[in-house]
């Protein structure tokens, strides 16, 4: 098994119905993420990629010139933590793959499942989101995420980077919740006997991740070297799959959002040498200090109540401005699949309280690019680049704005979904 | 924003300098007056005399809306909002579990809403009633209703009351079918209306004077029913899809009674002519969908298509998170579906006033109404949108300059 990050030479694999195409948009306002932002340029796109940019560039030849004035020009959004490909009908088990059985499975891959085909891909694309990071969930090790775009007719062409991660749900101690508990008499006990039994089963969960990272550094040195009967280890998928994270080339994404349990969480990465990334972390703002200390990224997700009671009341939504204050790392996240198309919009709430315009729209562009380590083809608009590219009427933030045309590698997208599908059968009946 | 502190105690207050997006007649007002005596609007507009003696306060370069509506609300119940032992519990009220100290009242105040619509879950096919409250936050339990509101009781249709997706261990429930659910409500109101001619013979033998009268017993699930019967009671209907929305409708309508509001009614577009023709209001989420079988044929364009046809549509929250964002839900309706900026602010202002029977005392910025107002920094529905302060009848609720000069003093 190959454990290292394999990164799908996407062209080739595109199976979009139509091709890339040599375009110029002339006129928009240009946001490049990367640079100041051009209040009137020509951006140009050949071979799916990104060919210039600039107030001068030249329209080449033969080119198919879109007027785009008035008009403001985006990188493709990226939702850097959802369950899109992996979801279609929350309450239909049939049609979720989110969340294998048992604690421990490092070795289910999203990339492995996602559905090409899901009506979700649409929906969020329609919005502007063109990629998205598709991670399982639940559990201890949750499993392996892939970034994927959203466009392409098998889970090959979707795949822009598999592995892109490692998930990891931070143990709270707490039991998971289930719906027959509903329906049980409590189980009476004194709040103290509750905080020993959390952190009993919390100091186990913990031992048996650092285990199963020991025994995957293990397991990987043994792969290496030749077995005295020639037949080498036997295979272990969960510790082969655990060797990248183990030796740090891999991001490990842990779900935790206490302010205790995201400075364990950094503690233990750092112990370990692994490249951690926090997700969730609505109280990533009290452990800021740390997180920039040790260059943890974080996935915030905006729209969330404060966790204590006693929390200012925008607490989760200044989170990120806090967070970009510090100089932490982060991406703001729609961590979900069917809210994915409101991406843009939990931006515009870190920017009503705080985060500046330029720092929230980094957040759904070129940050999570960065964080999954594909800067070098996604999240800005800068020439050699994938051209992956969203025209709005106006700010991408604003709820009122409209997407006009979505690039995916070059390939321009439909904006039909099943949504506008139902809208246009039903918008007239008498 | 200074002389805040003193806002609380003034007779009289002058909002002065905003945009005011009354919702009302008066559309937009540029650099308006909004003038309140004793907690009610005594005059909005550009040109208002300020009385002497008045508080004024210089709102210039922000916007006053009317307080936000959230026409489907669980906030402040204590405990479970669901009593599921029962298809019909129409006896249960919300009113006797309210928690006057849930933060969300204060969190949601802070998302400019100063009306909710706190509803009993969706696990019966006759549900609870539903207590209409107005956020007057600090002011004990009473203070909590809204106590001229009329009384509403919850219907729920689909999924939910034939718990398909929440299976209680024991003997099942019924109903377990759409078609129970039909069944449960027809025989329900049947009985109702057997027991209000019961109670009507029994006063008209007792008003002739007839000797050794025993009266019926008291039914109160029944009573209820009744005064649904007798259009005292406003009905409240959780449904999703088309088919239910419709078998309801025609219930009702042999059956002699009102659907005041269709609650989620994710597919209300695809029967927006009947909802109409009923003169039903519908409250739906903006842009919710997927999460369940009955959801899967959800469009965002769902507000836009029913106010089309003549539905009065609000944007709720069914969420204690999505209740202090409730004015970009709204601005998702001017996305989807093209409705008007002024037709999307009532979706969450006069609409749902209308949907709980409030519309006389709040939604709109009018004279005669409560002085409920969320004040903006800018258009409720700009990207940088973020209330600054909210009024409930006069007395200011949140300040969000307080808040934050509270917690640096922490």
């Amino acid at each position: 098994m190959r454990a290292a990050s394999v990164v799908l030479p996407v062209l080739l694999a595109a199976g979009a119905p139509l091709a890339a195409e040599t375009v110029a948009i002339v006129g928009a306002r240009v946001v490049t993420v990367s640079g100041p932002v051009l209040p009137r340029a020509t951006v140009v796109m050949a071979d799916g990629r990104i060919a210039a940019v600039g107030a001068d560039a030249a329209v080449p030849a033969g080119a198919r010139r879109i007027e785009a004035d008035g008009k403001t020009l985006y990188p493709g959004l990226i939702d850097g933590l959802t369950t899109l490909g992996l979801t279609e009908i929350g309450s239909v088990p049939g049609s979720v793959d989110t969340t294998e059985t048992g604690d421990v499975n490092p070795q289910v891959r999203a990339w492995a499942a996602v559905h090409a085909h899901s009506e979700l891909i649409p929906v969020a694309r329609a919005n502007g989101v063109t990629a998205a990071l598709a991670a399982p969930q639940g559990g201890l090790v949750s499993g392996q995420s892939a970034l994927i775009r959203m466009t392409g007719d098998t889970q090959a062409s979707l795949t822009l980077k598999a592995p892109a991660a490692m998930h990891v749900v931070y143990p709270t101690g707490r039991p998971a919740f289930e719906v027959s508990q509903l329906f049980q008499e409590p189980e009476l006990k004194t709040f103290e006997e509750r905080q020993k039994d959390k952190k009993r089963n919390q100091e186990k969960a913990l031992r048996r991740l650092g285990t199963l990272l020991d025994e995957a550094r293990a397991y990987g040195r043994g792969a290496g070297a030749p077995a005295a009967d020639g037949a080498g280890p036997a295979p272990d998928l969960p510790l082969a799959a655990l060797g990248p994270v183990a030796s740090g080339a891999l991001p490990l994404v842990v779900r935790a959002d206490a302010e205790e349990d995201i400075r364990a969480a950094v503690r233990f990465a750092a112990e370990r040498g692994l490249k951690l990334v926090v997700a969730g972390g609505l109280e990533a703002w009290r452990a800021a200090d740390l997180l920039k200390q040790n260059d943890v990224a974080v996935l915030v997700n905006v729209d969330r109540l404060p966790r204590r009671e006693s929390d200012a009341y925008d607490a989760a939504y200044t989170n990120a401005a806090a967070l970009h204050r510090a100089g932490v790392r982060f991406a703001i996240v729609s961590d979900d699949a069917s809210q994915s198309r409101n991406l843009p919009y939990e931006a515009a709430m870190a920017r009503a309280f705080g985060l500046p315009a330029e720092a929230a729209l980094r957040a759904i562009t070129l940050s999570p690019a960065e964080i999954f380590g594909v800067a070098d083809r996604l999240g800005s608009i800068d020439a050699g680049k994938s051209a992956t590219l969203v025209l709005a009427t106006g700010d991408i933030m604003d709820h009122r704005t409209q997407v006009t045309d979505v690039w995916i590698d070059g390939v321009p997208q439909s904006l039909e979904t099943r949504h506008t599908r139902l809208f246009e059968s039903f918008r007239a009946r008498p | 924003m200074s002389g805040l502190a003193l806002l609380a105690a003034a007779r009289v207050l002058a909002l002065t300098g905003a945009t005011v997006l009354t919702g009302g007649p008066a559309g937009t007002i540029e650099k308006g007056t909004v003038l309140v005596t004793d907690g009610v609007i005594t005059a909005v507009g550009p040109a208002v005399a300020v009385p002497a003696g008045a508080t004024v306060v210089d709102l210039a370069g922000r916007f006053v809306m009317p307080g936000i509506i959230d026409a489907h609300s669980h906030t402040a119940v204590e405990g479970n909002v669901n009593e599921c032992t029962d298809a019909v519990t129409a006896e249960v009220r919300i009113a006797d579990v309210l928690d006057h100290r849930d933060v969300n009242i204060y969190r949601q105040l802070a998302g400019g809403v100063t009306t909710a619509n706190v509803l009993h879950g969706s696990c019966n096919a006759i549900g609870g009633q539903n207590a209409v409250v107005k956020y007057r936050w600090g002011q004990g339990p009473e203070g909590l209703v809204f106590k001229e509101a009329p009384r509403g009781v919850k219907f729920a249709l689909g999924e939910n009351p034939k718990r398909a997706n929440v299976r209680a261990p024991g003997t099942a429930r019924w109903p377990a079918t759409r078609m129970g659910v039909e069944a449960l409500i027809r025989d329900t109101f049947l009985r109702a209306r057997h027991y209000r001619d019961e109670w009507a013979a029994y006063e008209r033998r007792r008003k002739a004077g007839a000797a050794g009268l025993v009266p019926p017993r008291r039914d109160l699930r029944l009573e209820l029913v009744r005064d649904v019967l007798d259009g005292t009671v406003l009905v409240h209907a959780h449904c999703y899809r088309s088919d239910e929305i419709l078998m309801l409708i025609s219930l009702a309508e042999e059956l002699g009674f009102k659907i005041r509001t269709f609650q989620h009614v994710l597919e209300g577009y695809k029967v927006a002519t009947e909802i109409a023709r009923h003169g039903a209001g519908a409250s739906t989420f903006s842009d919710w969908w997927a999460y369940k079988m009955e959801a899967w044929d959800a469009v965002p364009h769902n507000a836009a298509v029913m106010a089309s046809h003549g539905v009065r549509v609000s944007l709720n929250s069914d969420s204690n998170e999505l209740a202090r964002r409730l004015y970009w839900e709204a601005a998702k309706a001017v996305k989807y579906g093209g409705a008007s900026e002024e037709e999307a602010l009532k979706m969450i202002t006069l609409n749902p006033a209308w949907q709980l029977g409030v519309d006389r005392w709040v939604g709109s910025i009018e004279a005669g109404k409560h002085a409920d107002l969320a004040v903006f920094n800018t258009h409720p529905f700009a990207p940088d949108a973020r209330v600054e302060m909210t009024l409930v009848e006069g007395q200011v609720m949140f300040d969000r300059a307080k808040d934050v000069q509270a917690r640096s003093a922490r």
